[in-house]
């Protein structure tokens, strides 16, 4: 390829990027019409505008949760990717790559068999202890290498993650329901009906203080010192935000099961676009996590119509794909 | 010295295990357990040699090949052939073919890894190991979607692949696993001076006159045989390849893999040896050897991030 041409490519793929910034809350209305619309009873725009009493039904009980659940979930792993990988200085760092996921499953799992009769809250109470617990102890573990190795940090969360998960097979083999376990640790939105999804909502408030506290997390990101001499209080910083992520995560796996790759692949792409600064880039990331989520789900509902693919299969190859291609263009 | 005092060490843990606790047909069970005891000697020996290599070339010491997704493409393969042909496909498959396959699966998959990532761009083992996770996560979620859709009963039969035991081994898997295993090794004995040089890293290697890269590639298909090998034949064996070379880096007292690959086989075997006979005589099958050497080898491993300031 002569490099005029070249030229020329680049310039267009850089106004193709502008527009779909410029395009992505367009995008992102359409794709809620759409998963509105999509789905085995079909509303076609008449239904959606005039709907009878069934379609009503069907849109209040089941469609308007699962796009509120979508768009939260993707909003809320979005951000949580993105504040660990400021706690963490690492772009590699996201809830599946730090253990945080595996820890929200185990606490869940310890409800479980210990109170066997415990309701929701109680569930997402332990979840969120269990995920801050070992979000803390990752924090602590990192502190102590001397070398971050960019690479080193997702391996030794996935093997963190492996260890947490073992512990969690333990107990779920003594109690004889692994696959149960397994069913509802994959990420699937087609159990989201009004009465069992309303705890996503915790989302909302997690996003707000994220937002409030952008600034302080930038700082953070920084590093210690750094933040520490410009008058932040760090370690309440970094509390905060592992508690925000726990509180997100933990409300996410226990209404939808894990959903891999969100909080890994949005935030790199965001910054690819608008750089570092959680303030700025906060609506961004948001946006494009719902995006994709909404995307994913809306691919997953049709390619087998009128079955469905569980999220946690697209988002994991869709959001693997993406990544795999981010760090072979970051390499080159 | 140490040598000998380990392989000492190593023959009474496995005189105990095959003699502790008779039954009443003796022959039977003595055959079992020299299956078992064959299994634990050749996925060990797997196990050690293919993680201490890893580390010589990854040059770093808490990582195993498993990072790769050799494991992950082993339980999805599993997973597929029971929703593709159910548990009756085993049955005609033979234990042996199954393992055959696996490797075949294993190693295509590392020859497509290899090559998509490292034909243009030499041998950079962080982008590989970067791609392999990132596949291990995208693999692992597909297996899941698989489980889902397959009956309770034949879960049972997949999580017993998902799970490291040297239970139920046939005496040729064992032969076919020996040949893996004997096959990178017979290679590796004229090259350990080579594999000390390809451990100072590239730039010393080079000045030294090792063709790098080329001691690499061919590092990478030892391990990827080794590991394959290991995997079909006891199952994921996560952390214990961490656990088998640090503790051999510590008992060998030099880095020298004229000692450190021999002595990690040795304590490879023996941590198998003793996972068995605790389960057996201490927790009364309580719990399974898999799940027993998977949380020690994690504890393990946690400490040594935490007591080594620098691992890398």
């Amino acid at each position: 390829m002569t490099v005029p041409v070249a030229r020329k490519l680049q310039s267009a793929a850089a106004f193709w990027r502008q527009s779909a910034q410029a395009m992505l809350p367009l995008i992102f209305v359409v794709l809620c019409v759409l998963s509105l619309a999509v789905g085995a009873g079909g509303l076609g725009p008449e239904g959606l505008l005039r709907p009878t009493s069934e379609q009503l039904l069907i849109l209040t009980a089941s469609r308007l949760p699962r796009l509120a659940a979508l768009v939260l979930t993707g909003v809320g792993l979005a951000v949580s990717g993105v504040l660990l990988q400021l706690i963490l200085r690492n772009r590699f760092a996201e809830p599946a790559t730090t253990g945080g996921m595996e820890a929200a499953k185990l606490g869940i799992l310890c409800a479980i068999t210990v109170l066997p009769a415990s309701g929701p809250l109680l569930r997402m109470g332990f979840a969120i202890a269990f995920c801050l617990a070992a979000s803390l102890f990752f924090v602590a573990l990192l502190q102590r290498l001397r070398f971050q190795d960019t690479i080193l940090v997702p391996v030794i969360g996935l093997m963190f993650g492996g260890i947490l998960g073992a512990i969690a097979e333990f107990f779920a083999l003594s109690q004889n329901n692994l696959q149960s376990m397994q069913s509802w640790m994959l990420g699937d939105f087609s159990r989201v009906v009004q009465g069992n999804y309303e705890l996503i909502y915790l989302i909302l408030p997690v996003v707000l203080l994220t937002y409030v506290f952008a600034q302080r997390f930038t700082l953070a990101a920084m590093g210690r010192d750094l933040a520490e001499s410009l008058g932040l209080r760090y370690r309440r910083m970094v509390l905060l935000a592992l508690l925000l992520v726990s509180a997100t995560v933990s409300a996410s796996v226990i209404t939808v099961g894990t959903v891999p790759f969100v909080g890994l692949v949005v935030p790199n792409l965001v910054a690819i676009w608008h750089g570092d600064n959680l303030r700025q880039t906060l609506p961004a990331v948001a946006l494009t996590g719902a995006v994709l989520l909404l995307a994913c789900d809306i691919f997953g509902r049709v390619v087998i119509y009128p079955y469905e693919v569980p999220i946690g299969l697209t988002v994991g190859a869709i959001g693997g794909l993406i990544f795999l291609l981010l760090i072979l263009r970051v390499r080159r | 010295m140490r040598f000998g005092l380990i392989l000492l060490l190593l023959a009474m843990l496995a005189l105990a295990y095959v003699l502790w606790g008779g039954a009443v047909p003796p022959e039977f069970i003595l055959q079992r357990r020299l299956l078992r005891l064959g299994a634990m000697v050749a996925g060990g020996c797997c196990i050690a040699l293919s993680s201490i290599l890893f580390q010589t070339v990854a040059r770093n010491r808490i990582l195993t090949p498993a990072v790769m997704g050799y494991e992950a493409v082993y339980l999805l393969f599993q997973a597929l052939l029971i929703l593709a042909f159910g548990a009756e496909s085993l049955r005609t498959l033979g234990a042996a073919g199954n393992m055959v396959l696996s490797v075949l699966v294993m190693l295509g998959w590392s020859v497509g890894l290899h090559v998509c990532l490292l034909r243009r761009r030499g041998t950079d083992i962080s982008l590989l190991l970067l791609a392999g996770l990132v596949l291990t996560l995208v693999i692992t979620s597909f297996t899941q979607f698989v489980q889902l859709r397959i009956s309770p009963g034949e879960f049972a039969i997949f999580q017993s692949f998902a799970q490291m035991s040297f239970d139920g081994i046939t005496g040729v898997q064992l032969a076919l696993a020996a040949m893996a295993v004997c096959f990178p090794a017979a290679l590796l004995v004229r090259r350990m001076a080579v594999l000390d040089v390809v451990a100072m890293g590239r730039e010393q290697a080079l000045s030294l006159g090792v063709d790098h890269g080329r001691e690499t590639a061919l590092i990478l298909g030892l391990i990827a045989l080794l590991t394959a090998a290991s995997t079909s034949l006891i199952g994921p064996s996560v952390f214990m390849g961490v656990f088998v070379a640090n503790i051999a880096y510590q008992l060998a007292g030099s880095h020298h893999h004229r000692r450190t690959l021999p002595i990690g086989c040795l304590i490879a075997v023996a941590a198998a040896l003793l996972a068995e006979l605790l389960v057996q005589h201490l927790f009364q099958f309580a719990t399974s050897v898999g799940l027993l050497i998977n949380l020690t080898c994690g504890i393990y491993f946690l400490l040594l991030i935490l007591r080594k300031r620098s691992v890398s």
